[in-house]
């Protein structure tokens, strides 16, 4: 519910639980220092638009921000009252606290004079301590949508921002380097071949580092639903194919039989299968292999990639899904990687509900398990 | 000597695709705005264009292939509209694995990933000229 809808009921039900002829919600600003106008019950628009007082002006108010429920007879010959509407003599002002701190003040008025008494201040606290818990859980929940809405602003500026640059230095080194802009060196070639690697190092850094944003963020990902399962290896082998023919490695997809559905985004379960498939092929060397098969087990869908690759350490093996973490035998090859590839699986393996296991050898391979609840449609 | 007309915001991106493409004999033009890059189709009357998609606005490279490729006969671009697009992006390899030229979507005829491969540019550059050399 939005504040303005739970300040107008507040207003509205304090009016009728003490059957009085008015009530006004008055709400502190953020630095404790002013008062507004949050809703009115029983009174005209016009003092809707009543400016922001300063809580020292009004002392019924102080008095009452202090804790203290105040309750008056005659209003004209009061003066602790400031900005009554005309023809109200009773008045009984209480405060809206939550965990001791206020966040306003709650007004009733009656046009007959010495109206409130003791058992209407019992009558109203719980109505206004209820409603000063609405109010801060309220504005908590928007201060929480604003910055989901503006870290999701800025994952799109950075994508954009930080991305451009890197890509076009990419470019322009790999026109140079393979020699478009006139003959280069051995040692000319060597140098941007490593610009090339620390910038192909820094472009994957922020794919990375995107996605487990977008990721983490409600605004970029995209609606979730059932995704057939083969249908996104299929997606991911055709795109990975290529890189593991070049290295000379045998690539082996086995699809279920049945139609397997998993919940999640199609970009979503693309990608955890994009980040085990390219590790595979990644870290095994030429003439080995990698398997992927996708099989129904225990009424769970499971897909296993394997490979026979350099294997993981046991040691590193607690570490593997942890953010920037890369096994030693890893970091010594001269492949790029940014260690939050498995940390974005992980993450998206368990927003859709499944879970990943890992065994490995050092020198003979590695297998990495997915298991995922089964969609019935 | 073919022309092919580079329409890049990014004047370090231009240099980029100039240096590889004026190596293999192509001639290029570029525009930095989608503006002026609907301007120099017209002027220059190019064998192929190579198309940025954030420019001015996000989606401006998106907006200047819609107003080439318009099917309505009596668009200021129907004498254009045979020219083969060539779309620079990084959007559908970062936010999808949906690869691959789409009508209904987007009328362009191939995509080149930034970063760019300038192989793979001079590839997908030389097979769509032939292909629409072909046609005509």
């Amino acid at each position: 519910m939005e504040l303005e809808q739970i300040l107008a009921r507040l207003a509205e039900g304090a009016r009728q639980v003490l059957q009085a002829d008015a009530a006004m919600v008055r709400l502190l600003d953020e630095e404790d220092a002013r008062l507004t106008v949050g809703a009115v019950s029983g009174l005209p628009a016009a003092s809707w638009r009543q400016e922001p007082i300063a809580v020292e002006d009004s002392s019924l108010d102080e008095e009452a921000l202090a804790g203290q429920p105040i309750i008056i007879a005659d209003a004209g010959a009061d003066c602790r009252v400031v900005g009554l509407p005309e023809g109200y003599r009773s008045v009984l002002c209480v405060p809206l606290m939550h965990e001791n701190h206020p966040v306003g003040t709650l007004h009733v008025y009656a046009t007959a004079p010495a109206r409130f008494g003791e058992e209407d201040v019992a009558l109203l606290m719980p109505l206004a301590n209820l409603g000063a818990a609405a109010v801060v859980a309220t504005r908590a929940l928007t201060a929480l949508e604003a910055m989901e809405a503006s870290k999701a602003q800025f994952i799109r500026v950075a994508t954009h921002e930080l991305r451009s640059p890197v890509t076009v230095a990419q470019s322009l080194v790999r026109s140079v380097l393979k020699g478009y802009a006139g003959e280069l060196t051995e040692k000319q070639t060597e140098l941007l071949g490593r610009i090339s690697r620390r910038l192909d190092f820094l472009e994957n850094l922020i794919n990375d580092l995107l996605a487990l944003a977008a990721g983490k963020t409600p605004e970029l990902a995209r609606e979730e639903g059932p995704v057939v399962l083969n249908a996104s290896i299929g997606r991911v082998m055709l795109l990975l194919q290529p890189r593991a023919e070049e290295k000379g490695l045998d690539v082996t997809f086995h699809p279920s039989h049945e139609r397997l559905l998993v919940w999640g985004t199609e970009d979503g379960i693309d990608r955890i299968f994009v980040n085990l498939v390219s590790n595979a092929v990644k870290y095994t060397p030429s003439g080995g292999s990698v398997t992927i098969s996708v099989r129904r087990v225990d009424g769970q869908a499971q897909v296993e990639v394997s490979d026979t690759g350099i294997g993981i350490p046991e040691e590193a093996l607690p570490h593997l899904f942890e953010e920037f973490y890369r096994a030693p035998n890893a970091k010594a090859m001269e492949e790029v990687g940014t260690g939050l590839g498995l940390t974005i699986v992980k993450d998206l393996v368990e927003r859709y509900g499944g879970c990943i296991e890992v065994e490995s050898t050092v020198g003979q391979g590695t297998t990495f398990t997915v298991t995922f609840p089964l969609v019935d449609l | 000597m073919p022309k092919i007309l580079v329409i890049e915001d990014d004047p370090d991106m231009v240099m980029a695709l100039r240096i590889p493409l004026e190596a293999n004999g192509y001639e290029v033009v570029s525009a930095s705005s989608g503006k002026e890059g609907l301007q120099k189709v017209k002027e220059v009357e190019p064998d192929l264009i190579i198309l940025d998609v954030m420019m001015e606005t996000t989606t401006a490279g998106f907006q200047v292939s819609l107003q080439l490729r318009n099917p309505d006969p009596r668009s200021e671009y129907a004498a254009y509209r045979h020219i083969p697009i060539l779309i620079l992006t990084a959007i559908h390899t970062t936010t999808s694995l949906r690869f691959g030229p789409d009508e209904a979507y987007l009328p362009v005829d191939d995509f080149v990933d930034k970063p760019v491969d300038p192989d793979v540019l001079l590839e997908k550059v030389r097979t769509l000229i032939e292909r629409s050399q072909k046609a005509s």
